[in-house]
């Protein structure tokens, strides 16, 4: 997909060597620093969603994107690491396989518990879920 | 042969181990625990005979005549491993290391063929008369026990083996004389055996102690040959040899009821008959002479101990053989007997003959396990009545019986050739010619006269038992157990099963023939020698364990010598005792003018007195039996004294018993008064303490502590309670913060 648009970014290459150029150059060369920083976006999104979110199901969505920001972050290791000449390195990748079973089993229980809150409550939203006060 | 005698105790053991232990639970019919006591017992005969024989007169005499011969090869192993111990106060040390090791020698040998021959009989009339008893597995396994510590006792190689055999066979004495547990009269006597005998044992553990500390060694070779060095100690010279001779012989006292110990014996007839028959008439008691005749070099170095063993001896005989005359129960009299014989044997001790002892140990074991066993089929065949006066004419009833008896009867009395004879007249000779020990010729005479009661009170228990009017038909008029409803039937005696007479008759060939293996010196005459028989006679067997105290060394006899042997009482010995001690025999030669004459007066003198006994007996008896009452009134203090055994029993009672009664009541009052009384007090005073101690904790200590509780609870709440909102995102949050704050935490380090 990316390798289409090569031809036309090419131009752009050709046109100018400002600031297109450089971004050309930054696309066609990721490097590890792109990766973290879209992985740190992911957390904060997620984190933000935790924190401010009421519906509990959009909390748990959030929660997913924690958690591929941390899978994220363990590709780009690992693809980082490979190319650097480890070639140990697919830990990384195993580790992202794991959170993903992880995330897909906490969904499903997850998910149940809320139905199991939905039939008690008849709410799901978590302003609503203080029963922890004193 | 000799390699195996390890088995011969050992099958007894392993016979009581499968009797004990399995015969309950396993249900053994009476034929299977009867056959395997009696075919252990019976096997270790066998190979006793065969030990014997091929040490002592087999194999060119191989091994004669080492008397110390031990089973090294065989089963024998270090059993105490000790250190070095100090001797002598210290001057030097030696190494102490006792062996679990079995030896055949004379004595042993001897022992091994009483404890085993006369054992078997036993046990063979034991299955017939513990017939259809409730603990008929318990009885067997505690007499196969009896048979294993015996043997250990006899065939030990050393005294703390000898102490373990002691202690065992006085552990199966208990047992056995307890065996009708359930009768009171039983369970004290089986209480005061063992009691009584812990004086004893206390005498031999000190005697033993004084053994190893004096020579180093508890070993018999080492110690007897250290022992011979030693100087002989003159009479009132109380040196370590006598110390240790008076300890051994509290020992034999206590096991072999010799006065003032005498007292457990007669009780321990409560036991069952055979109990009776081989181990407190044909074994156990004679455990004594064992030790004494086994340590004869100890006691012939101290002229003192030889004396107070043959003044013991002899009061002992007399006294019990006085006490015999009186008593109505049939074995009580030979409890009584038995008491005196052993008097004798002791006698015999005390005035150096102690190969004669040991001839009397066996003749007597014949002779008294004969008429226990001869009692017992009596007991059986009355329906277990035991007192004489509902006995009688019993010879028409139990012929077997009856003529058994009759051989043990004229074998205790003294008449020749029964084996009674021999020794008895052997041992009255030595007495009157001894050079041991002064005042020989009183042991003489009352010995003598002790053998005129010994007669009459066996021809007593004779006639009120096998002659005579048939009382147990008689209406009694105190019977109150039976009542009148019994008919007589039920009473009338019967004879014993063969099981019970077959003993008794080789029992009483044993008897009447066992006495020409000590045929002695008077007989030089027919015989052509001193002790006829080469090696088989006793004497001459014995030789090579007794001390010599004219050579200082062992009569062991040099190779191929058999037979001739230094007689060490006929030929004076000088070097021995002074020669100002009045001598009965000397002074009657010094009369007749020869030695072989003034032996035969007094066999004839024995003879006669023998003759005296058993004539007043059927006089008193037989021929006129209202004479006993008569002369019962006449001699009416003698008679009470005798009935009532002297009264020992009663001066026990108040000066032991009595007293051991009151101090243990006064150490109890002071327990339960004084000593309960401090601990109670100190109780009591504890308990207000801690209520006192209780009352601060409770409103001082804890009052304090709520104070400051409360008041931090009312302080800090407000605080802590407003951080729980219960909003999940409130938690989520603080968690997200934390995290911040560890993560910039961990970075401040590059920071700062």
């Amino acid at each position: 997909m990316l390798n289409s648009f090569i031809p036309i970014l090419a131009l752009f290459q050709a046109a100018e060597g400002g600031r297109w150029a450089q971004t050309w150059q930054a696309a066609s060369h990721p490097d590890l620093s792109k990766f973290l920083v879209i992985g740190a976006l992911l957390f904060i999104i997620g984190v933000a969603g935790v924190l401010t979110r009421r519906n509990i199901i959009v909390i748990f969505m959030s929660i997913e994107l924690i958690l591929n920001a941390a899978n994220l972050n363990f590709i780009a290791f690992s693809r980082y690491l490979t190319s650097i000449g480890n070639v140990n390195a697919v830990a990384g990748q195993i580790f992202a396989v794991f959170v993903i079973v992880v995330a897909a089993a906490e969904a499903a229980i997850g998910l149940g518990i809320v139905i199991a809150l939905y039939r008690n409550k008849e709410t799901i939203w978590v302003d609503e879920i203080d029963l922890l006060k004193w | 042969m000799y390699k195996y005698i390890w088995l011969v105790p050992l099958l007894p053991l392993i016979g009581a181990a499968i009797n004990g232990l399995l015969g309950r639970k396993l249900r053994f019919s009476e034929t299977v625990i009867g056959g395997i006591a009696v075919g252990s017992v019976a096997l270790s005969f066998l190979i006793s005979v065969a030990a014997v024989v091929s040490y002592g007169l087999g194999g060119g005499h191989a091994h004669w005549p080492t008397p110390y011969l031990t089973s090294q090869d065989g089963f024998s192993f270090s059993w105490i491993p000790g250190g070095a111990i100090s001797v002598n106060n210290g001057a030097s040390y030696a190494l102490l290391n006792i062996e679990w090791s079995y030896q055949l020698d004379p004595l042993s040998a001897i022992f091994m063929l009483i404890v085993t021959g006369v054992g078997l009989c036993i046990f063979i009339f034991a299955t017939g008369y513990m017939h259809g008893e409730t603990g008929f597995y318990r009885f067997f396994a505690y007499m196969g026990l009896f048979m294993f510590a015996m043997l250990v006792l006899v065939m030990g190689s050393n005294f703390l083996m000898m102490f373990v055999g002691w202690e065992g066979v006085g552990l199966c004495s208990y047992l056995l004389i307890g065996y009708y547990f359930d009768r009171e009269e039983a369970a004290n006597a089986s209480r005061k055996a063992f009691i009584t005998n812990r004086i004893g044992d206390f005498g031999f553990a000190l005697a033993i102690f004084g053994i190893i500390a004096t020579f180093g060694s508890a070993q018999y070779g080492d110690v007897f040959n250290l022992a011979k060095g030693y100087p002989i100690e003159t009479l009132g010279h109380w040196g370590v040899m006598s110390w240790i001779a008076l300890g051994l012989f509290i020992g034999a006292c206590g096991k072999s009821a010799q006065l003032p110990l005498h007292v457990w014996l007669p009780d321990a007839m409560a036991g069952p008959t055979p109990v009776s028959a081989l181990i407190h008439a044909a074994t156990m008691v004679t455990a004594g002479l064992y030790m004494v005749t086994r340590t004869n070099v100890i006691f012939q170095h101290s002229q003192t101990m030889l004396l107070v063993v043959a003044l013991v001896g002899t009061a002992t005989a007399i006294f019990a053989a006085i006490i015999g005359i009186t008593q109505n129960d049939i074995k009580k009299v030979l409890a009584y007997s038995t008491v005196s014989q052993l008097g004798f044997m002791f006698m015999a001790c005390g005035v150096g003959a102690f190969a004669i002892a040991i001839f009397h140990v066996m003749t007597h074991a014949f002779f008294k396990a004969l008429m226990f066993l001869g009692a017992g089929s009596v007991i059986h065949g009355m329906h277990h009545e035991q007192d004489m006066r509902r006995m009688g004419g019993l010879k028409k009833y139990m012929p077997y019986t009856y003529w058994t008896f009759f051989a043990g009867w004229l074998a205790i009395c003294g008449i020749i050739p029964f084996s009674g004879f021999w020794s008895k007249d052997e041992i009255l000779w030595k007495a009157a010619s001894t050079t041991y020990v002064p005042l020989g010729w009183l042991v003489w005479l009352v010995g003598t006269i002790a053998a005129t009661c010994t007669a009459f009170y066996m021809t007593r228990l004779m006639a009120m038992t096998f002659w005579g009017r048939e009382r147990f038909l008689e209406k009694p008029e105190t019977h109150d157990i039976h009542g009148g409803g019994h008919d007589h039937a039920a009473h009338v005696p019967h004879e014993s099963p063969p099981s019970m007479w077959v003993p008794l008759v080789v029992l009483a060939v044993l008897a009447t023939i066992g006495g020409f293996v000590g045929i002695g010196p008077a007989f030089q005459a027919v015989t052509g020698v001193e002790h006829p028989g080469g090696k088989l006679n006793i004497v001459n067997w014995l030789n090579p364990i007794i001390w010599n105290p004219e050579t200082g060394e062992f009569n062991v006899p040099h190779e191929g010598e058999h037979g001739s042997v230094i007689s060490h009482t006929a030929p004076v010995a000088e070097s021995h005792g002074s020669s100002s001690w009045f001598n009965l025999a000397h002074a009657v030669e010094g009369v007749t003018h020869s030695h072989l004459l003034t032996e035969w007066l007094f066999i004839v003198i024995s003879l006669v007195v023998a003759g005296i006994g058993i004539g007043f007996g059927v006089l008193f008896y037989v021929k006129n039996p209202s004479l006993p009452d008569i002369w019962a009134q006449r001699l009416r203090p003698l008679y009470q004294a005798s009935y009532n055994k002297f009264w020992v029993d009663e001066f026990y009672g108040w000066a032991v018993t009595r007293r051991t009664m009151d101090a243990a009541r006064a150490v109890f009052a002071f327990d339960s008064r004084l000593v309960d009384g401090i601990v109670n007090g100190l109780a009591t005073l504890s308990r207000g303490l801690s209520r006192v101690v209780g009352a601060i904790d409770k409103y001082f200590v804890d009052g304090i502590v709520n104070t400051i509780a409360a008041f931090i609870k009312r302080l800090m709440s407000p605080l802590f309670r407003a951080a729980q909102t219960g909003f999940t995102q409130n938690y989520a949050l603080m968690m997200v913060l934390g995290l911040m704050i560890a993560v910039v935490l961990f970075f401040a380090r590059d920071i700062f």
